[in-house]
């Protein structure tokens, strides 16, 4: 090509049509090139908790290692400082707990030799230690390692991110198989909320505390060399991994895996393709489109309900608006939203859920009538109500000719962003003018000092997805005490007070006896439910995908590993 | 020029100071670190209170800053909440090289995080960067001298689709195709993600079979960009006297070019690549994300979600410090590529 | 004695009474020529009126419907590209993201290419402190992260700017405060471009010679000098299209900016990214219409380059 002869303006007859037909060209490579695989499924397809696939042989001198995703970095291996899933999901590896739950979330005592016994008044919890278990490097766990931990988390050098509930007993022992908790006023869900993962090792980080002043700066908590569980840490590679290899001082059953490596994939989409490609074992929480890609690939799915459901929790205080603390109006709601139809979201793989409390239903009232579809009802209840459309706009006006106007928050994820486009759709129907909004995280949840909506009751339909303390079913979310005002700016309560509830949840939490709590708890359930104070959309349960490979896995939701001995591989 | 560059570095002091106030001040009025901090659960008012004290939240603004910048070991503070002001602080502060504790990890230094991380972000940017220069200086030069034929109209059409795809997708894409589907249909395939398989191990193999994905994603975007700017120069450097001169004094095609053409087109290209360098540093947030690349952009991302003042500071006055040198050494580098320019 | 040297014809009445063209009307003829360029309006052109006519074929309800038993259907008659994952129509929803996403692709880069290129000639041009100061404002600029400036801004004024009312439709504040933002963040680059180029051509001797003659500083930069620079600026705009379009998906998915259900091109392409296998019709479309803008803004740009280049002036007659 020769620059002299350069002249811009000739040619040009070609350049018109080849850019066009060139994206023409492009077009039609990327529409025949992919072809679609995703039918839209009618009917759920049932998924199945699978059994062990067919065992092969094992190649020679090849370690046994499983891979897991997980897209969540942990920031801390030290429990304590780290309220994050991930770290706790990670502590039956390397930790662990006095009691352990198996799949279907039954308890079990761990570390003890039986259950803890309550005294008669509720106020004193006795644990009585196994004498055959030991850390990692064969000093046995004995009851100072209690009391070190409770005196750690609630001492004022730590940072830790919550001293709650270790600042609510005094703990002793007796012998040093025994630990004495005794508590000042009664603390029903002691058993969820105490000594999970949290065993700090005394002979270990007493020295180091003791040195320093702090816990903040030991080593221990970025590399917990001391652990007592199946496996023991050995490697954290910033952003890439966590290594933990088989602890062969460990005083249960020996493992039959090496080792296990946990790789942090943040985004979903990549993990999926991690799985699909076999680089990792398991996936855990991967996109429900993704499912028949999982099973074509002929990749094992569990499903493990986790007590988690998301739902519409309903603002009554009183500056929501008049229609929403209008119980007829509550009622219609829960009636025109087709929540059945709305799981196609989730390729109607999950179920809705009615209350809060699905996850335990042995706290949920038997009694309980499911809310139907049925729009023309909702209708008919709303016209009843004296709801009218009388500017024939679609919106139905109240008696003062005020249009019926419900304002919604989520929390946001391009998932509940979709449900809200199909809500509004379904309240428009019924005469309902939905209006949305999508939150992140920090300001979703902002204090009321700094006017975040949900504190500030900006908000009449709240939807996120939450759980009770599971496998506890207390809550905090109704308590009277808990709605935030200007002298107390940092409540749970964004939805109201009642009465009637807040005595229920009183009563709740000092019933030592569990069938009485059960007994309230079904009050509970069936007033909200009664009252449409919330809403279910659907369970948001836990979902794990495992590669063939992988044999022996149980999955429960509060310790996820707690059978990882058994686990093995084969090729 | 020697007064120039001694001009420049003593009015850096003044802009850097200004920046990191600047910045300060957006990152504290963007969130709340400790609404994060009860994971899941809002965090209790009795642990926001205690935290806050010892982090030092509860202090007013420009307070913190001042504490950030020159440290707190020459005041006493009320660690212990029995409303004694009995301990001095630790931090050294900015000016001593302490750019303090992680908020969201605590007890770790930010200066540590960032160190940790500011190797694997090099090993994967800078020969990104090398491909990008070269490869947009390649197709550049190409499609200028060949303006209009056809390699042209498939350049310019191909640099456009790759400009306007969000990286999400191309790096998507290439590890459904590459990764996915190339072990599927039996081929060569390339790994999906991560840095390296932690099976195997860190080893210079498992880095660089890694790298591709990463950078290619990259390099698809940026070439697609640069590449435009590099022709569209060409096109009018090659339009003037001076080259017809030279052709005509017989040089031949490759000594115009390089020679005299490139480095009177460069100029553009080189300011670009100057306003680029220092967010090496910063890392390509997306592409690590997706491929799981443990890099200075997750580290950011990551830290700037849960509003972590100290080690995000740390990561943004690192490329601060970087602009400020890069712009010093582009506008030496104009010099050098073009004598006329002077600075007054 | 007879020479052959042939007489000077003398210019007739009618020749000399003909009046010089002026520069506008010389650029435009020779944009006309300029085929692709020509082409390029026309695209432009056709978006705008795809994105604005189109509201006569679809309503904007239309594009809110959403119906979960058709959804992620391919291509159809009925449907003619096809659905997404709720169940809504693409195409109507391509037509009014069209719009917002058009609205902030042109104005933005409009902001950006005025910013940018003012500052880079006036620091270009003025040297001395003029340029230090603007240049220390530029690297100030480019210290400013963009995602918790969008994050701040989009907060603090996204409910403080009323609503505009363009061809009947409303567009929220908040498409206004990511112009502002995405084009008052975008500009640096083009800025150090513009200034190098300044800075190069400034001490060339056409510019003495304009000093010479007594035209004054404004005209020297934007008659003399600007033109000659007109190649990186008109590419920065041309990516800077593309950059903006992309910029508010990005915008969008942290949550500050147009949300859903209202559509734009980028936010489609992010819903998208869960189907980039499984239904590429999802970004298939929003996706070649951003390019077609882009390309269509590109070959404009060409076209204008080539009719404002002085040099050409002289050659091409």
């Amino acid at each position: 090509m020769n620059l002299k002869q350069k002249k811009p303006y000739l040619k040009k007859k070609y350049q018109y049509g080849t850019s066009l037909i060139f994206i023409i060209f492009f077009v039609w490579i990327l529409l025949s090139g992919c072809s679609s695989t995703l039918t839209p499924t009618a009917s759920p397809t049932p998924i199945n908790i699978t059994s062990a696939p067919t065992i092969t042989a094992l190649t020679a001198n090849s370690e046994k290692i499983v891979t897991i995703a997980l897209t969540q970095e942990p920031k801390s291996l030290n429990r304590s400082y780290s309220s994050s899933w991930s770290t706790s999901i990670l502590t039956n590896i390397y930790s662990c707990w006095p009691w352990i739950y198996d799949e279907a979330n039954v308890v079990h005592p761990y570390l003890l030799i039986e259950m803890p016994t309550v005294s008669d008044d509720g106020l004193v919890v006795t644990m009585k230690l196994r004498d055959d278990i030991k850390w990692s490097d064969n000093t046995p766990i004995t009851a100072d390692d209690f009391i070190f931990t409770q005196e750690m988390i609630t001492n004022p050098a730590n940072t830790v991110y919550s001293v709650y509930p270790y600042d609510l007993f005094m703990i002793t022992a007796p012998d040093p198989q025994t630990v004495v908790m005794t508590f000042d006023e009664v603390f029903v869900s002691w058993m969820s909320n105490l000594w999970s993962g949290t065993l700090m090792p005394k002979h270990i980080l007493q020295p180091v505390f003791d040195a320093a002043g702090t816990l903040d700066t030991a080593e221990w908590n970025r590399a917990p060399t001391v652990g007592c569980g199946p496996f023991n840490f050995t490697k954290w590679e910033s952003g890439s991994y966590l290594r933990f290899d088989k602890n062969p001082n460990f005083w249960g059953p020996a493992p039959k895996l090496d080792a296990i490596v946990f790789q942090f994939v943040p985004d979903d989409a990549a993990q999926t393709a991690a799985c699909l490609a076999g680089e990792t074992d398991i996936c855990y929480l991967p996109r429900y489109e993704d499912m028949e890609t999982f099973k074509k690939a002929g990749l094992n799915i569990v499903f493990e309900p986790s007590g988690y459901n998301e739902g519409w929790f309903f603002n009554f205080r009183d500056m929501a608006s008049p229609g929403i603390r209008d119980l007829n109006v509550r009622k219609a709601i829960a009636m025109g939203l087709n929540r059945q139809s709305n799981t196609s979201l989730r390729m109607n793989l999950v179920e809705v859920n009615e209350t809060f409390w699905d996850g335990l239903p042995q706290y949920v009232d038997p009694s309980i009538v499911p809310y139907k579809y049925d729009p023309e009802a909702a209708k008919a209840l709303l016209e009843s109500s004296g709801y009218k459309d009388i500017n024939n706009d679609g919106i139905r006006e109240d008696k003062d000719g005020n249009p019926l106007i419900i304002t919604q928050g989520v929390l946001e994820s391009p998932e509940r962003q979709k449900y809200q486009q199909l809500a509004q759709q379904q309240m428009k129907a019924i005469g309902i003018d939905l209006q949305t909004s999508s939150y992140n995280y920090d300001t979703l949840f902002a204090s009321f000092t700094d006017g975040g909506p949900a504190a500030v009751g900006a908000l009449d339909i709240m939807q996120w997805s939450d759980l009770p303390a599971f496998p506890d079913p207390d809550s905090s979310y109704w308590l009277c005490d808990q709605i935030q005002t200007d002298s107390n700016p940092y409540g749970f309560n964004y939805f109201g007070c009642d009465k009637t509830l807040d005595k229920l949840f009183a009563q709740q939490s000092v019933a030592a006896d569990p069938v009485e709590q059960q007994h309230i708890f079904w009050q509970i359930t069936k007033y909200m439910h009664d009252n449409v104070l919330y809403l279910g959309i659907w369970e948001d349960g836990d979902i794990w995908v495992v590669s063939p490979h992988l044999t022996g896995y149980k999955f429960s939701v509060v310790t996820p590993f707690f059978n990882i001995p058994e686990w093995d591989v084969t090729k | 020029m020697g007064r120039y560059i001694i001009r420049r570095l003593l009015q850096a002091i003044p802009l850097l100071l200004i920046i990191s106030i600047a910045i300060f001040g957006l990152l504290q009025s963007s969130g709340d670190p400790l609404a994060t901090m009860g994971g899941k659960r809002v965090t209790r008012s009795e642990d926001r209170a205690r935290l806050a004290r010892i982090l030092g939240l509860d202090q007013p603004i420009y307070i913190q800053y001042i504490y950030w910048l020159v440290g707190n070991d020459w005041v006493k503070l009320d660690i212990d909440q029995d409303g004694i002001m009995d301990s001095y602080g630790q931090r050294k502060g900015v000016i001593r090289g302490d750019f303090g504790n992680s908020l969201v990890a605590r007890g770790q230094s930010a200066m540590d995080l960032i160190m940790e991380r500011i190797p694997n972000t090099l090993i994967l940017m800078i020969p990104a960067e090398i491909i990008i220069l070269l490869f947009s200086l390649l197709v550049g030069i190409i499609s200028a001298l060949r303006q209009y034929s056809l390699t042209d109209q498939l350049i310019t059409t191909g640099s456009f689709i790759g400009y306007s795809m969000p990286i999400l997708f191309i790096a998507l894409a290439s590890m459904y195709i590459f990764a996915v589907n190339f072990r599927k249909w039996g081929l060569p395939y390339l790994p999906t993600v991560g840095m390296f398989d932690p099976k195997i191990g860190k080893t210079t193999g498992q880095v660089l079979i890694h790298m591709v994905l990463p950078i290619f994603s990259m390099s698809v975007v940026s070439i697609s960009g640069y590449s435009r700017f590099v022709r569209s120069q060409m096109l009018e450097v090659i339009s003037q006297d001076y080259i017809r001169t030279a052709y005509a004094k017989g040089l031949s095609e490759r000594m115009v070019l390089f020679g005299h053409a490139l480095k009177n087109a460069a100029i553009p290209f080189v300011t670009l690549v100057g306003i680029d360098i220092p967010f090496l540093l910063g890392g390509a947030v997306i592409t690590e994300t997706i491929f799981g690349w443990p890099g200075m952009g997750r580290l950011f991302i990551d830290h700037l979600t849960r509003f972590d003042t100290p080690v995000v500071m740390g990561i943004l006055m690192l490329i601060s410090l970087a602009v400020v040198i890069c712009q010093l050494l582009t506008d030496i580098v104009y010099g050098w590529l073009d004598p006329r320019i002077r600075y007054t | 004695m007879e020479t052959n040297v042939p007489l000077i014809e003398k210019p007739t009445s009618a020749e000399i009474e003909k009046p010089p063209l002026l520069l506008s009307q010389l650029v435009f003829l020779r944009f006309k020529r300029h085929k692709m360029a020509v082409a390029g309006v026309f695209i432009l052109i056709f978006m705008v009126i795809y994105a604005i006519g189109g509201t006569f074929f679809k309503t904007e309800a239309f594009s809110l419907v959403t119906d979960t038993t058709i959804r992620l259907n391919a291509p159809s008659s009925i449907h003619p590209f096809g659905t997404d994952a709720v169940g809504r129509d693409i195409l109507a929803r391509t037509i009014y993201g069209g719009q917002i996403s058009l609205l902030i692709g042109l104005i933005a880069m409009v902001l950006e290419v005025i910013v940018g290129v003012l500052i880079g000639a006036i620091a270009g041009y003025y040297g001395g402190v003029l340029d230090s100061i603007l240049m220390r404002f530029t690297e100030a600029m480019l210290n400013i992260p963009q995602i918790p400036l969008l994050l701040v801004l989009g907060k603090l004024l996204g409910d403080k700017i009323q609503p505009v009312y363009i061809f009947g439709r409303e567009f929220s504040g908040s498409v206004i405060v990511i112009i502002a933002v995405i084009g008052l963040t975008s500009w640096m680059g083009l800025a150090r471009v513009v200034r190098a180029n300044f800075l190069s051509l400034r001490e060339q001797e056409f510019v003495t010679a304009a000093r010479c003659t007594g035209t004054n500083n404004r005209s020297i930069i934007f008659e003399h000098i600007l033109p000659n620079t007109m190649a990186p600026i008109i590419v920065s705009a041309t990516l800077a299209v593309a950059n903006a379009i992309i910029s508010e998906a990005y915008v969008s998915f942290l949550g500050v900016g147009v949300m859903p259900p209202t559509a734009t091109w980028g936010n489609m392409l992010n819903g998208a990214y869960n189907y980039i296998e499984t239904a590429p019709w999802l970004w298939i479309f929003p996706g070649g219409l951003i390019v077609l803008t882009v390309l269509s803004i590109n070959f404009i740009g060409d076209g204008l380059r080539d009719a404002l280049d002085p040099r050409a002036l002289t050659q091409a007659e």
